[in-house]
């Protein structure tokens, strides 16, 4: 059928069918700012303007469209930013972008029906467009920026608050309550200076994104923006059941249909095993998947996939493929899949390597330091407690999706939203058949990851359809589908003990685990390792012992999430030591002060665990801890959080409100960077005629802002603006290998690749300039504002150094390579505190604020590194407070969908602070240490623990959904 | 065979009806449920009928009711300072903006969402439900929305009027402060008495009496067992009934 509308100013005729929403059509026509997040308009991310209202396109028919006016982001694109736009850019309101041109667009509707917005306003505009990434405090900033400079008003630049630090960097304070906070916007970075770190010109300058421009103006960036000619859609079948075996598949009828190219599941494909986590190489055993097996495990688990000419023939052929099923007992919960009896999950004879495989444990794992045991029995004071973490999603706005083709060599080529493009490659090589060599892996812009794209998930599909229809194949998961057959974070049963000395120090640290890994065992090894490391790392003891079981179950596949392991830790941890500490009397936070990590103390048990772990007696020498701001968080958040309130029962049971108590708590917080031994990141940059430079790095920038933190790392070497480097990644026939982005391993590892990279590079541009300028020592030059400067003040400017290098004499192409891997892991420490009113009557616990301060060592980029503390928190309080993955009996989630999940939007998100503790971490580039994943390890113990303060309650299980909290009150009300 | 099979966009009541009375026919409002549903692949597929061509969309005042046509956008009452504060605060809370934007009020009767916060200010505001029966002018029926949502649900909203008079409260459970309530009790001081309906307790939110709530069983889920939704009703109730008396 036509329809006729107005589409950016102009009356426009489209073709669409009576199916067609808005969404597709508009894409259809080129408008790649619409996005898919979800076919609910829950996400938001295809809003558009239609007669001047924000309006999801996801869930409106093109046809209801028909006579109306409709604006995209396209509109807007005229050369020159919009004032909007302009505000995105220059105060970090774009991550990942994904959502970004919906939030122009509602921001341009706010603002034309209302110039002057209240920042309730704003937050009202976006609720209806979920973000992960930003926590949404940039983006109201933004748009309120933007409204004050449409009015004509001039603001100042958006830059970091500089806040005089309250220690002397090595020893604790007491915090005066009458010291109050230097006052700014929640979306400014608190940044707290150090002595240690000399002056830079664009390190530690918040410089703007490098990719701002694609971002905000909605252009193609991302994989499902290209388009290749005669593309096939792919769907897949996925069981109805948790547990069966597939007797027969009758794909006859699917086959017949017209539009359908290929139907593929375990009668017409090689049976190759693998597993599925983005791992480096040897991958971890087992490997426990194929791409279709005779079995499903989960609700949600593939059964047979089809490549058809659109995606409503594509789902027609599914349900035209009959599955003869043999339904088999299924089982949930990790306590319950190791007891005798229990369901075998992989029963198959290929699948090796599985540790005990009639109790559906994958793997063992265990490390000790000293004699626990010993300890335990001696220790004056010991204490046991048993906590369980539950299943949540990291829930990135675009899902997964892949295309694969054939190029004119024949070669495969996967675009696909991925953050391990190299591993993706080498790990679908033996599973399609193919050598690497003809292999290529093109990652664009991602629309958020937060470790669910560390997989290999459907990469696999898409290149055996195209191999088999000779034809581009794209496959682009439904929400739904990414919460059943996505990954998602580990549940664990996690017990301590511990053993007190009378003087309050720790004898002995015993944590229990039992990982929850689903039904493959994809990271079920490393993020189970990486809990026990996190777990029994923050705080000295003299001994320690991790003893971990990772079982199989039924429930939809645990794997990487962002924290990888140490949020439940740290959750149990950070209870745990909060709870001693009362039963001994002693303030939690002293007493936790009293034994955590410090300069200069042994990382013990580190070693040991992880993919390269060191036997006892292996090791000469520990690593210890050598840069540590963990006083300085804690004074800068406690004065922010005004933490002496806790002890005013005044404030904590307010006379006006007798059904509320207010609560404060708190948590320390510590991560790791990088993956010592392991994680490799390689840059090249080569030099162009006007002196700029191009940057190839196999890094995996999945909105982040790696491209911009290593740009400007090469930048600060090579004495130029960062607009002068020309990012690119990640591309495997064209970039350097990466390991790809996860483990808090980018700025640390791709950006001082990129830092030894700009050096061999400024070297020989030394040399050059040293020909040109006469100089006998080129070492004596200095590069700084484009130009190489002799000792006597003379200077050649890049320009002229490349125009000679490339043209002129002795012509050569300046360019060079490096790569990085660390021996060291050094870690990033933070203060987590956390602000509650609890309903007693209803349970039901508001959060007014989150404060955190982080140790990342020198913020390369502070308003990023803030950006990554803001998304990271909000996602760690939706672990704390609300999300949860529901069952019914037969392990069928019953809430796939943002609604009942429920992650927190615009509205309704508590005021957050963030600190950046500057240390000087020799090791990293320009003194860098990790901060993406630090985040997520701390809102959850605070939250309990002010709770606690706000009660007298301590609640073990998570999340502190309000009939939980109810239920304990009640509980405690009769103990 | 696709899911949506044809789209028609009739331009009045009669004809409305008529393309409704036929099989396999989906009425389509602001399309927020609907669309999501619709395109769903069925065997039979199905043919929707858009309502937008209706001069169904405006709010009037008639006598001292407030009349909203069926294809209102929640957006538009949110905004309209006729309707009362606990409506308008209802709309804001039952959807977020740009659902709002497109979500109409008669869509939201259809719906009969047991966890809407909206019906439930609508019943306690004394809400009617006007039909049209069928097609060739068999004129229009009044019933009571209590009456609409537990009956049948038969028939073409045409249009959805209130009183808008009376003090209202809101008072909530949910997980987070924009979370759909697990359970709300919404109350309005009328001078008729205190009204008092609930969200979260039944198959779609009913009123109750006020003085004598009835002892209930309410169907519970992962977000509330039914003693936990049984006894949040007792709090949330009283709290509303408190602050709407305070506003008189």
């Amino acid at each position: 059928m036509e329809i006729s509308l107005t589409l950016n100013g102009a009356p426009t005729t489209l073709d669409v069918e009576p199916f067609d929403t808005l969404l597709v059509a508009l894409r259809r026509e080129g408008m790649v700012s619409v996005r898919y997040g979800s076919d609910t308009g829950e996400t938001g991310a295809s809003a558009v303007l239609i007669d001047g209202k924000l309006i999801n396109t996801d869930c409106l028919l093109a046809a209801q469209a028909d006579g109306h006016d409709v604006m995209t982001l396209e509109a807007l694109n005229a050369v020159d930013m919009h004032p909007i736009q302009e505000a995105f850019v220059t105060s970090g309101a774009l991550q990942s972008g994904y959502s970004a041109p919906a939030m122009i667009l509602g921001s341009y509707a706010l603002i034309a029906e209302n110039p002057n917005p209240t920042e309730a306003d704003v937050r009202d505009m976006l609720s209806g467009i979920l973000d992960r990434e930003t926590a949404y405090v940039k983006p109201v900033n933004a748009v309120l920026r933007a409204a004050a400079s449409m009015r004509g008003e001039t603001l100042e630049a958006f830059e970091a608050l500089t806040v005089q630090p309250m220690t002397d960097g090595k020893s604790p304070v007491v915090v005066d309550p009458n010291d109050v906070a230097p006052a700014a916007l929640d979306a400014v970075p608190r940044l707290i200076p150090s002595d240690d770190v000399p002056e830079m010109s664009v390190v530690g300058k918040s410089e703007i994104k490098v990719d701002a421009i694609r971002l905000v103006k909605g252009n193609a960036a991302f994989t499902d923006d290209f388009e290749a000619r005669g593309q096939l859609i792919a769907k897949v079948l996925r069981s109805p059941h948790a547990h069966a075996r597939i007797l027969d598949i009758d794909d006859s009828a699917a086959v017949a249909l017209q539009g359908v190219h290929a139907v593929i599941h375990y009668q017409n494909l090689p049976r190759v095993k693998y597993a599925s986590g983005g791992q480096s190489w040897p991958n971890p055993h087992p490997y426990d998947q194929v791409s279709f097996d005779d079995k499903v495990r989960h609700v949600g688990d593939r059964v047979a996939a089809v490549a058809a000419e659109t995606l409503e023939i594509a789902e027609e052929a599914l349900q035209l493929i009959k599955v003869e099923y043999e339904v088999l007992p299924a089982v949930f919960d990790e306590r319950e899949a190791i007891l005798d009896g229990a369901p075998n999950i992989h029963d198959e004879a290929d699948t090796e390597g599985i540790h005990d495989r009639d109790h559906n444990i994958v793997v063992h794992i265990g490390a000790m330091r000293g004699d626990v045991d010993q300890e335990l029995a001696n220790a004056p004071k010991t204490y046991e407690q048993t906590f369980r973490v539950h299943q949540v999603q990291p829930c990135p706005i675009e899902n997964h999706i892949s295309v694969a083709w054939l190029d004119e060599d024949e070669r495969l080529v996967v675009r696909t939203a991925t953050q391990v493009p190299f591993h993706v490659r080498r790990m679908l090589a033996p599973v399609v058949g193919m050598e690497i060599k003809n292999i290529r892996i093109i990652k664009p812009r991602i629309g958020g990851g937060f470790g669910a794209k560390q997989e290999m998930l459907i990469e696999d599909i898409v290149a055996h359809l195209a191999i088999k229809t000779r034809r581009p194949v794209k496959l682009e998961l439904t929400r739904e589908e990414e919460f059943m057959s996505s990954r998602t974070r580990h549940p664990q049963t996690i017990t301590f003990r511990t053993g007190v000395d009378d003087d309050g120090s720790l004898l002995a640290q015993d944590m229990r685990m039992i990982g929850n890994t689903g039904p493959f065992g994809t990271h079920a090894s490393t993020v189970q390792t990486v809990a026990g490391l996190r777990g029994l790392t923050s705080y000295n003891s003299k001994s320690k012992r991790f003893d971990c079981d990772v079982v199989y179950t039924n429930i939809p596949v645990p794997g990487a999430y962002r924290g990888y392991g140490a949020p439940q830790a740290e959750f149990a941890l950070e209870a745990h030591m909060e709870d001693i500490a009362h039963d001994l009397g002693r303030d939690p936070l002293e007493f936790k002060r009293q034994n955590w990590v410090k300069v200069g103390d042994e990382l013990d048990i580190a070693p040991h665990l992880g993919e390269r772990a060191v036997e006892e007696g292996e090791m000469d020498e520990y690593p210890k801890v050598v840069t540590s701001g963990t006083d300085e968080c804690v004074a800068q958040a406690e004065r922010a959080i005004g933490w002496h309130r806790r002890n005013d029962p005044q404030w904590t049971n307010p006379a006006d409100r007798p059904n509320i108590r207010r609560g404060l708590g708190f948590a320390f917080c510590m991560h790791g960077t990088s993956i010592p031994f392991l994680d490799m990141g390689g840059c090249s940059i080569k030099m162009n005629d006007d002196g700029s430079f191009n940057m190839l790095i196999g890094a995996t920038d999945l909105g982040t802002g790696a491209d911009t933190v290593i740009g400007q790392i090469a930048a600060e070497v090579l004495g130029v603006p960062l607009d002068d480097i020309k990012v690119y990644s990640s591309d495997t026939d064209i970039t350097p290998f990466d390991t790809g982005a996860y483990a808090s391993s980018t700025t640390y590892i791709s950006g001082t690749a990129a830092k030894l990279t700009a050096e061999k590079v400024r070297k020989r541009i030394k040399e050059r300039a040293a020909m040109l300028l006469d100089i006998e020592i080129p070492c004596t030059i200095e590069l700084r504002d484009r130009k190489a400067w002799s000792p006597d003040g003379r200077s050649v400017t890049l320009e002229e150094i490349a125009l000679d290098s490339l043209h002129w004499q002795d012509q050569e192409q300046i360019m060079d390579t490096a790569s990085y891997v660390s021996p060291d892991c050094p870690p990033p420490f933070a203060a987590q505190f956390v602000e509650i009113e609890l309903d007693v009557d209803t349970g039901q616990i508001t959060v007014i604020k989150l404060v955190m301060a982080v140790d990342c060592g020198v913020a390369i980029n502070p308003i990023t590194a803030s950006g990554q503390v803001e998304g990271g928190m909000m996602q760690a309080l939706g672990y704390a407070h609300c999300e949860e993955y529901a069952f019914d009996d037969d392990g069928r989630m019953v809430n796939a969908a943002f609604g009942p999940y429920k992650i927190y939007r615009a509205d309704e998100m508590p005021s957050t602070e963030v600190f950046l503790v500057q240390t000087m971490e020799d090791s990293g580039p320009f003194g860098a240490k990790a901060v993406a994943e630090i985040p997520k390890d701390g809102v959850a113990p605070a939250l309990r623990n002010a709770i606690l303060n706000a009660t007298g309650v301590a609640i073990n299980d998570l999340p502190f959904t309000p009939e939980r909290v109810w239920q304990a009150l009640d509980a405690g009300k009769e103990s | 065979m696709p899911s949506v099979l044809a789209y028609h966009r009739p331009t009045n009541l009669d004809e409305a009806a008529e393309l409704l009375s036929q099989p396999n026919r989906t009425a389509l409002a602001g399309g927020t449920v609907v669309v999501p549903e619709a395109r769903k692949v069925k065997p039979e597929g199905v043919e929707v009928v858009d309502l937008q061509s209706l001069g169904l969309d405006s709010i009037e005042t008639v006598d001292s009711r407030v009349q909203l046509g069926a294809m209102v956008r929640l957006g538009d009452m949110n905004t309209d300072g006729r309707l009362s504060a606990t409506i308008r605060e209802a709309c804001k809370r039952e959807l977020p903006s740009a659902l709002r934007n497109q979500a109409t009020i008669g869509g939201t009767v259809a719906e009969a969402d047991p966890d809407s916060l909206l019906l439930a200010a609508l019943l306690v505001h004394d809400a009617k439900v006007t039909l049209h029966q069928g097609a060739g002018g068999q004129g229009a029926d009044d019933v009571s929305l209590g009456d609409y949502l537990t009956g049948g649900r038969e028939g073409l909203i045409v249009s959805i009027s209130v009183d808008p008079s009376g003090h209202g409260s809101i008072a909530a459970t949910g997980r987070t402060p924009a979370d759909v309530p697990i359970v709300a009790a919404v109350a309005c001081a009328t001078d008729s008495g205190m009204r008092l309906a609930l969200t979260g307790v039944a198959s779609t939110p009913i009123e109750v009496d006020s003085a004598s709530p009835p002892k209930l069983d309410p169907p519970g889920d992962f977000r509330g067992s039914s003693s936990y939704r049984a006894h949040l009703v007792e709090v949330l109730s009283a709290r509303a009934i408190q602050d709407a008396k305070a506003g008189n």
